[in-house]
């Protein structure tokens, strides 16, 4: 459906349209990207369903809108100073919907006895270091690691941490959960189509703040055109991913605000440390030839913050002061020195995802100009983002491969820690001398030291070639004027901070 | 009439089995020699190498595929269809969820095609030799070169957005509520004597079913047209003629009755094709079906998913095959001497 927003550009056919209201002013209709895995907020880390998951589930600790860690459901927290236990305190005014009394015994079930009972959840992954959570009383607990855990706080208000009621989970059981969830959110789910719609209503018991919407009504609308179609015909109230190129015209609507957000998501070149990069002359090169600020401006209105280590800017592992150069007079002298020029160039592989997030190919091509220019010929493939990690385990992703990185913690770990790992799937670069320095930082508990020891990592990441941060991702939103909503550093729309003018 | 069409059935029954069979190795080979990891997909990505490498023992994926096939196989034919690796929710109830609102898509969007390539046939026909009939045929021509994505995009744009009469996502208004029981949504609302939802159903229907009847209307006016011509050189129009019976009367009272037959031959082939059609449909107008499932299956590389939802294609075409070939056999006493 590539061609709607092309006919919905402009014109006067296009000038008869009035949006009308979607819905009253107790409600909002939201036009969303995707749908939720399942309604077992354990089950699966999917970034896109963390601000649907927060509607009707709490999180035991959350982030502000700056993403500074801040309490939720755990009112303390202290980590150890060997980061081998973490004493927490909970609220005792929490009751889940159903009118279950929250207490810390829910606690230990969601963090240790579902992993240990084996449900399929993905938090067996970000928890199972957990060796045992001591209820100490309905309001305390002390959850007890196998390893050092000092990244544990921050994977409390991350992916898939939300608290779900023992009690009823373990009498209905996971399936029948899944079909009537019940959480201790702001809203409540009242209805549910698959791909289709979700409609939750507020919960009127809620423990924090109330929602200002009564009612809020997503509708699945996975076609980003189908989103501006959508808005544009007053049939919701507010969207998100639609096309950068449809922003500005948009922005033209009396009725609507269109906005450009950077968020904490990366886009970086995921590379390799041998074949036809294990020269770190060419990785260099390939690095200092791209020129991110026109690819900021060419693919996202010059929104996307460009980067010099793959972290966000604003985020705790961020180096304000370090700027890898866009230099391919440098690039040339590089690849020089390595025997190569445009006449007998560097030949390399070179990936990219079609579609998996804005622009991805086309700035694909466009790097593969840039390095044209210098002396590296990049021989270019479309691979499905399903297909990373399998071409990866087997050792066939290219020397360099366009990826995109979600991190809405901002933890440096969460960025380095993961994205050059090379215990991990997603690491392209098998080097075990940086592989040795993460599990140390991983392992570390002085807060200051560990976020002082990823920033010196990803600058020598970088240096060595072992990674190419490319530009700080944006979300793009589309609403009606009279829908405010607060905005968060790492890309949240959430429908409790929603509210009519 | 019995004694024909029951052996008809059974015969298609018996070649539908193979068929099955042979569309299952073929989906379970191509699926299972893509680069796509099942087992990958199915940990989060914080997993490590070794984590997945054990996760897929678990599922069976060491084993030599010919055996994967047949545990596969015999889990299918228990009514097991498998878990989305994605959803981790049984395929069976996926499909069960969206298989009825693509059926009532494929029906109504028939319907319409029908509706729309009989009268569209019949005035191709009733224009032969006036000044009209090119031009109508030079519609049918344009008609038939438009495929179902460009006219969806067109009512999109002209009724959706640029009128805004009419609503081109999901399957209700967002004030309104599903009914309970079956996700035959028309059927549902109407039974129950609910027909503001049954209108409002029907209001979110009309611009899919439109894109998708009126694209594969022009192959039954021109087929309906060809075979009302052939049928009119047989001598029973003539005699009809001489006794004096108006030309309206030959036309639907003895004509039409013969030259629908291989119309109806083409409108079995076509349910096939707009069943097919109606994948892209759903995703174009966010409309929770079978083809968003698939979708949805194929950018997650769900092969459970693809496999299951490609085999409830190929049933929903075998059926409708058969339905219409024994539609075949009873309109047609020819055949059934035969």
């Amino acid at each position: 459906m590539t061609g709607l927003a092309a006919l919905c550009a402009g014109g006067p056919l296009i000038s008869l349209n009035s949006p009308a209201l979607a819905q009253g002013q107790d409600s909002a209709v939201i036009g969303w990207p995707s749908d939720v895995p399942s309604w077992d907020p354990n089950q699966r880390f999917s970034p896109d369903s963390q601000p649907l998951f927060k509607l009707v589930f709490d999180q035991p600790l959350d982030q502000d809108p700056a993403l500074h860690l801040i309490p939720k459901l755990i009112t303390k927290w202290d980590m150890a100073p060997d980061g081998l236990s973490l004493s927490v305190e909970l609220r005792d005014d929490v009751s889940f919907h159903n009118g279950d009394r929250m207490t810390a015994d829910d606690f230990r079930y969601t963090f240790f006895e579902r992993i240990k009972a084996g449900h399929a959840v993905d938090t067996k992954s970000s928890f199972g270091k957990v060796s045992d959570i001591e209820v100490q009383s309905p309001t305390k607990a002390v959850m007890k690691f196998s390893s050092p855990a000092p990244t544990a706080p921050t994977w409390l208000g991350f992916l898939g941490s939300y608290i779900v009621p023992k009690k009823y989970m373990e009498s209905v059981g996971v399936e029948k959960f899944r079909e009537k969830p019940v959480g201790t959110g702001p809203y409540q789910l009242v209805e549910y189509q698959l791909n289709s719609r979700i409609v939750l209503e507020r919960n009127e018991k809620y423990w924090g703040p109330k929602p200002a919407v009564r009612r809020v009504i997503f509708e699945i609308l996975k076609d980003p055109s189908a989103r501006v179609a959508a808005i544009q015909s007053g049939q919701i109230d507010l969207t998100i991913n639609v096309p950068v190129r449809d922003i500005a015209r948009l922005q033209r609507e009396q009725s609507l605000a269109a906005e450009i957000n950077p968020i904490t998501r990366v886009v970086l070149l995921q590379v390799r440390n041998d074949e036809g990069f294990s020269d770190r002359n060419v990785r260099l090169a390939a690095h200092h030839a791209i020129d991110k600020a026109a690819l900021s401006k060419a693919f996202y209105a010059g929104s996307a913050v460009p980067l010099s280590i793959p972290v966000s800017p604003g985020s705790a592992g961020y180096l304000d002061s370090y700027k890898f150069a866009y230099d391919p007079e440098l690039s040339k002298k590089l690849l020089a020195q390595s025997g190569f020029s445009t006449a007998k160039p560097a030949r390399i592989k070179f990936a990219s995802t079609n579609g998996h997030f804005p622009s991805d190919y086309d700035m694909a091509r466009a790097i593969q100009q840039m390095w044209k220019k210098v002396g590296i010929e990049a021989e270019l493939e479309t691979i499905e983002y399903a297909k990373y990690f399998e071409l990866n385990r087997a050792g066939k992703l290219p020397e360099a491969t366009l990826y995109s990185w979600d991190n809405a913690s901002g933890d440096p770990e969460i960025y380095c820690g993961y994205l050059l790992n090379p215990k991990l799937p997603m690491s392209a670069w098998k080097d075990p001398a940086i592989g040795g320095e993460i599990t140390r930082l991983m392992a570390a508990t002085d807060n200051k030291a560990r976020i002082e020891g990823w920033k010196a990592l990803a600058k020598d990441a970088v240096e060595q070639g072992a990674t190419i941060p490319l530009l700080q991702s944006v979300q793009t939103l589309v609403r009606k004027k009279k829908l405010a909503y607060l905005k968060y550093g790492n890309g949240w729309v959430l429908a409790n901070s929603m509210r009519w003018s | 009439m019995l004694t024909t069409i029951v052996p008809l059935i059974g015969r298609r029954l018996i070649a539908s089995i193979f068929i099955l069979l042979v569309v299952s190795v073929l989906l379970f080979l191509v699926l299972h020699v893509l680069p796509v990891d099942p087992a990958a997909m199915s940990m989060p990505p914080t997993a490590t190498i070794a984590e997945i490498e054990a996760h897929r023992r678990e599922m069976g994926m060491d084993q030599p595929l010919w055996d994967q096939y047949a545990i596969w196989l015999v889990k299918l034919l228990q009514g097991d269809l498998g878990t989305s690796i994605h959803f981790k929710r049984s395929v069976w109830g996926l499909i069960a969820d969206a298989l009825p609102a693509t059926i009532e898509l494929a029906f109504l969007s028939m319907l319409i095609a029908t509706v729309f390539g009989i009268g569209g046939g019949l005035l191709l026909f009733a224009s032969r030799g006036s000044y009209a009939e090119p031009a109508i045929d030079l519609v049918t021509i344009v008609l038939l070169s438009i495929p179902e994505f460009l006219w969806a995009l067109f009512f999109i744009l002209i009724f959706g957005v640029a009128l805004n009469v009419l609503p081109f996502t999901g399957r209700l208004d967002a004030d309104l509520r599903l009914p309970e029981g079956s996700n035959f949504l028309l059927l549902n609302a109407l039974f129950s004597g609910q027909f503001a939802i049954f209108w409002n159903a029907l209001k979110h229907m009309v611009l899919p079913c439109f894109a998708l009847g009126i694209a594969f209307s022009p192959a039954i006016m021109r087929v309906l047209r060809s075979s009302l011509i052939d049928v009119y050189q047989d001598d029973y129009i003539h005699l009809a003629r001489l006794r004096g019976v108006t030309e309206t009367r030959i036309l639907l009272g003895h004509a039409l009755k013969n030259a629908i037959l291989p119309t109806l031959s083409l409108m079995g082939v076509q349910f096939g094709f707009l069943f097919g059609g109606t994948l892209l449909v759903e995703v174009i107008f966010s409309y929770p079906g079978l083809g968003s499932v698939m979708v949805d299956a194929v950018r997650n590389a769900d092969l459970p998913i693809i496999q299951a939802v490609g085999l409830a294609y190929c049933v929903v075409v075998l059926v409708i095959n058969t339905v219409v070939d024994t539609l075949y056999l009873v309109l047609n006493p020819k055949l059934r001497a035969q």
